[in-house]
């Protein structure tokens, strides 16, 4: 499962969020959500499918469209399908993520303020610091806990609150939805499809 | 929590009524952010009034509850009518941050000029300020007034700017580019539009749309030189000082629009789960962030150029309100922000109030700036 893992992590990293989600879906294509929504590749649409408008999803090339009613195999073995398959949609956000602090990096090495490159400066580098250490322990999280539920959401919560400690770093060109913070907010919108939760912290 | 006098909770249940009339062209706003038919709003028509000085108003009689009293009823009014909607609020007309600074920075003319541009109530403002290599951070800015060959022409303004709200259909604006290289040269200039040379385009940003966020091209746009804001104030206070302080206030009035995006998405979780208690711990922490910004708020009211309680407000609000829509949420259930489409309008807003006015790393800035220049204690 690890090397599923990595290689949806390295989909997403190499080609954005879409490539990702196509490399897990062809390794759990039977899983089915727990809502009534869940995220394909804009090309993988069914004829006949409803899709949920959604401006960014479409330019990232995603849809969302309503999902088909769970299939006749066991409760038990879909909640496992389900964890694997939301496991490696946590791979591809890492990837995801991963790629957009690469382009924050990028971002801030070439702006200065005070004559000194953004990326020198102590509080920045401080959160670079801390969301590649967060990124490697949930890729460990997940790899370790992949067919445990409330760790894969887990997973999916520390990844939704790591992304935007990274798309704060790109100041308001962050905020463009021409640019990389888009794909990690259409990833954000996918995994909100495929978790689930009894308890709801604040 | 500093208690609110009968005039101002007036202020607030009137506005906090009106914030359903935004809500309901949320959506239309946020798909279509060019449209217009918002502006018939007798709400935002009140907010335009309510926000232009009172010598300036075309119907004296209006009464606004008091509004343009303070910075704290600004603050009680910005955040009922945020909790109905943000994004239609920014959609309107009117003389928002670009007033600030006419009215800081402003000589009476000036103010007039600006005030009678504005008076049909169909016209936008805008205020360039963050540049593309350097955002907000004034010391660095490139965009120049260079002098025009007759000095009795005043200036040319050449430069590029970015995020500014409105800059491609406002009617009138202040840009702030520097005459020479030292921080004292850096000054406003009043700018109509159409004007030669100066050019507006919207950016297609993730939320907030209606705020209508342009990128700004200026090449050799002809400014008289009695546009040039400041010339009657002291030359320590004719720049750098106004945009503090109009930062200053205007800091207030995004941490009112994010925490009434944040309490209109509690109030519509509650709507959407009756009964349930889920909610307690997040509703105390709005509860707080709505006391800490009224006290922020007071804080100013008393010192102008206070820095710090702005800065603690919007650090800790705009924080806050992300968390607030990622509580919402997980609420309510699996793919809750695409069944729920002003849950993931809001989810996006409330991205935006981290980058205006200052992001988090310039406010912990701020709010740290007199400890770092202390002495060490021996």
């Amino acid at each position: 499962m690890r090397d599923t893992l990595m290689a949806c992590e390295a989909a997403a990293h190499d080609g954005g969020f879409t490539p990702g989600l196509e490399l897990a879906l062809r390794t759990v294509d039977t899983a089915v959500p727990p809502g009534r929504v869940t995220a394909l590749p804009a090309d993988r649409v069914p004829a006949g499918a409803v899709v949920v408008p959604h401006r960014l999803a479409a330019l990232e090339g995603v849809a969302f469209v309503t999902s088909a009613p769970a299939g006749p195999e066991p409760a038990h073995a879909q909640g496992d399908h389900r964890t694997v398959f939301a496991a490696l949609l946590g791979a591809v956000r890492v990837g995801v993520s991963r790629r957009l602090l690469d382009d924050a990096v990028a971002h801030l090495s070439g702006r200065a303020a005070g004559g000194e490159p953004l990326i020198r400066k102590q509080l920045v580098l401080g959160t670079v610091a801390d969301v590649i250490t967060a990124l490697d322990a949930v890729r460990q999280l997940l790899c370790v806990a992949h067919r445990v539920p409330r760790a894969v959401t887990d997973a999916h919560d520390r990844i939704t609150a790591l992304d935007w400690d990274t798309a704060k770093l790109f100041g308001a060109s962050g905020f463009l939805a021409d640019g990389p913070v888009r794909g990690a907010y259409v990833g954000r919108l996918a995994a909100d499809c495929w978790t689930d939760r009894e308890d709801v912290q604040p | 929590m500093i208690p609110l006098d009968t005039p101002l909770r007036e202020l607030r249940e009137q506005c906090r009524e009106a914030g359903a009339e935004l809500r309901a062209h949320a959506l239309a706003v946020d798909a279509d952010p060019a449209g217009t038919a918002h502006l018939d709003l007798p709400i935002l028509a009140l907010v335009r009034s309510a926000s232009t000085p009172k010598d300036f108003r075309t119907d004296s009689a209006v009464d606004d509850g008091g509004y343009s009293d303070s910075c704290l009823s600004r603050v009680v009014a910005g955040v009922e009518l945020a909790r109905g909607d943000a994004g239609v609020l920014c959609a309107n007309t009117g003389p928002s941050l670009a007033g600030v600074a006419v009215d800081t920075l402003g000589s009476p003319e000036q103010r007039e000029l600006f005030y009678e541009t504005i008076a049909d109530g169909r016209a936008w403002t805008f205020f360039g300020m963050t540049e593309p290599a350097h955002g907000s951070d004034a010391t660095a800015m490139e965009s120049r007034l260079d002098a025009a060959g007759d000095p009795a022409d005043g200036y040319l303004l050449s430069g590029t700017k970015r995020y500014v709200g409105n800059a491609s259909r406002g009617a009138i604006g202040v840009v702030f580019a520097r005459t020479g290289r030292t921080p004292l040269s850096i000054r406003g200039a009043l700018i109509r539009q159409p004007a030669p040379g100066f050019h507006g385009e919207p950016l297609d940003m993730i939320g907030l749309r209606g705020a209508r966020i342009c990128r700004l091209a200026m090449d050799e746009v002809p400014v008289p030189r009695e546009m040039l804001l400041g010339a009657h104030l002291p030359a320590s206070r004719r720049g750098l000082w106004g945009i503090s302080r109009t930062f200053n206030a205007m800091r207030l009035q995004i941490a009112a629009l994010a925490l009434g995006t944040a309490l209109g998405t509690r109030d519509y979780v509650v709507e959407q789960r009756p009964n349930w208690s889920g909610h307690e711990v997040m509703s105390a922490r709005l509860d707080a962030a709505t006391a800490l910004l009224y006290e922020s708020a007071a804080a100013v009211d008393l010192q102008p150029d206070a820095v710090r309680p702005p800065s603690t407000a919007k650090l800790h609000i705009t924080d806050l309100a992300v968390r607030t829509s990622r509580w919402a949420a997980r609420a309510l259930g699996p793919g809750a922000l695409l069944e729920h489409p002003l849950l993931e309008k809001w989810s996006r807003d409330v991205l935006a109030f981290e980058f205006m006015d200052g992001t988090s790393n310039i406010q912990r800035l701020h709010i740290t700036h007199d400890l770092s220049s202390r002495k060490v204690r021996t």
